[in-house]
């Protein structure tokens, strides 16, 4: 009877240790649309769902466009205003996608890979494909994820007064870390 | 006589301009330094119980967060789970019944305490409620806060 308890823990543990699907909740993606004009339209999100298979190499993010937060509260309205990412319509932002070089990633062994990422991005409501380029770092305790990407903000339907003004960044930088 | 009234008005003119522009001035100036309240000293718009709370965006999803969205909140709850973000760590309280879970984002000043804290402890987090969402990806209702701080 132990014997089996403990083959069956065994095999649960084995399972748990070399499971394909990474999940977490504690992603982190940054949102850079200073410009000379503007400093603040700057903002994290710390609390990112992310997830990576890596037998399949199928890559998704969710992301709650209202916990970006942002230093000034006015900008933060702004942000998630009408004339912007209109998050009580649209309160979540995803990506799905894969690692298109996955052969090339070795996730049992330590190192720094470089990954060719493409998937689709939705924003505001707008799906639109993309391509980036992201870093894979793994070692003996976790695996981690990062990627810096630009965004037309146009190509989401997001063209409130402060982008046309030039206050807002009409391609803002995108930082994504997800530790696995 | 004529020549010192129109220098008078025209002086007045010019008061009031600068006036108005040192006005003008001084709210764009705040307007652009003006930064969030520490969460430490914000009125909380209520109190509630993780559980209670988790339960409560399961059932109606939509009319919760109209309910909570953007209002400071102190949650008291066990925590579930510390984990990693980026440089410091999120607290999580996780439902012990489903998968559905609260995340505390902390305030920059506060991220210390939120590395202080461990698996089992219990504790009241004050923050600003983002509100609730179902994640496809994790087959779950999760509930998001940000600038959050331990409830003194």
């Amino acid at each position: 009877m132990k014997k089996t308890i403990l083959s069956i823990a065994l095999v649960l543990a084995t399972g748990l240790i070399f499971a394909q699907k990474k999940t977490t909740t504690s992603a982190t993606v940054n949102f850079d649309a200073t410009t000379s004009l503007d400093k603040l339209p700057h903002a994290e999100n710390k609390t990112v769902i992310a997830s990576l298979d890596t037998k399949t190499g199928k890559l998704a993010f969710e992301v709650v466009i209202k916990n970006f937060a942002f230093a000034n509260p006015r900008i933060q309205e702004h942000f998630n205003g009408a004339g912007w990412m209109d998050s009580e319509q649209f309160p979540l932002a995803t990506f799905k996608g894969s690692i298109n070089n996955l052969s090339s990633i070795k996730f049992t062994k330590d190192g720094t890979y470089s990954a060719e990422v493409k998937g689709d991005l939705t924003i505001h409501g707008v799906t639109k494909p993309v391509e980036t380029k992201a870093t894979i770092t793994v070692n003996s305790s976790s695996t981690t994820a990062t990627a810096d990407f630009t965004i037309k903000l146009e190509d989401y339907g997001v063209n409130g007064p402060a982008v046309g003004a030039g206050k807002v960044s009409k391609e803002p930088q995108i930082t994504v870390t997800a530790v696995f | 006589m004529l020549a010192t009234r129109i220098d008078k008005r025209y002086k007045n003119w010019m008061i009031a301009g600068f006036a108005i522009l040192l006005a003008g001035g001084g709210f764009v100036w705040y307007i652009f330094n003006e930064k969030f309240t520490d969460t430490d000293k914000v009125k909380p718009a209520y109190t509630v119980n993780a559980v209670e709370f988790i339960s409560e965006f399961k059932n109606d999803l939509a009319q919760t967060n109209k309910k909570y969205a953007e209002k400071v909140i102190v949650v008291n709850g066990i925590i579930s789970a510390v984990e990693a973000a980026d440089t410091t760590v999120n607290i999580k309280m996780i439902d012990t019944t489903g998968n559905a879970y609260i995340i505390f984002a902390f305030q920059q000043q506060h991220l210390s305490e939120a590395k202080a804290m461990k698996v089992g402890d219990k504790v009241a987090i004050k923050g600003s409620c983002s509100g609730g969402a179902y994640s496809e990806i994790l087959e779950t209702t999760f509930i998001s806060f940000k600038r959050c701080a331990v409830n003194k």
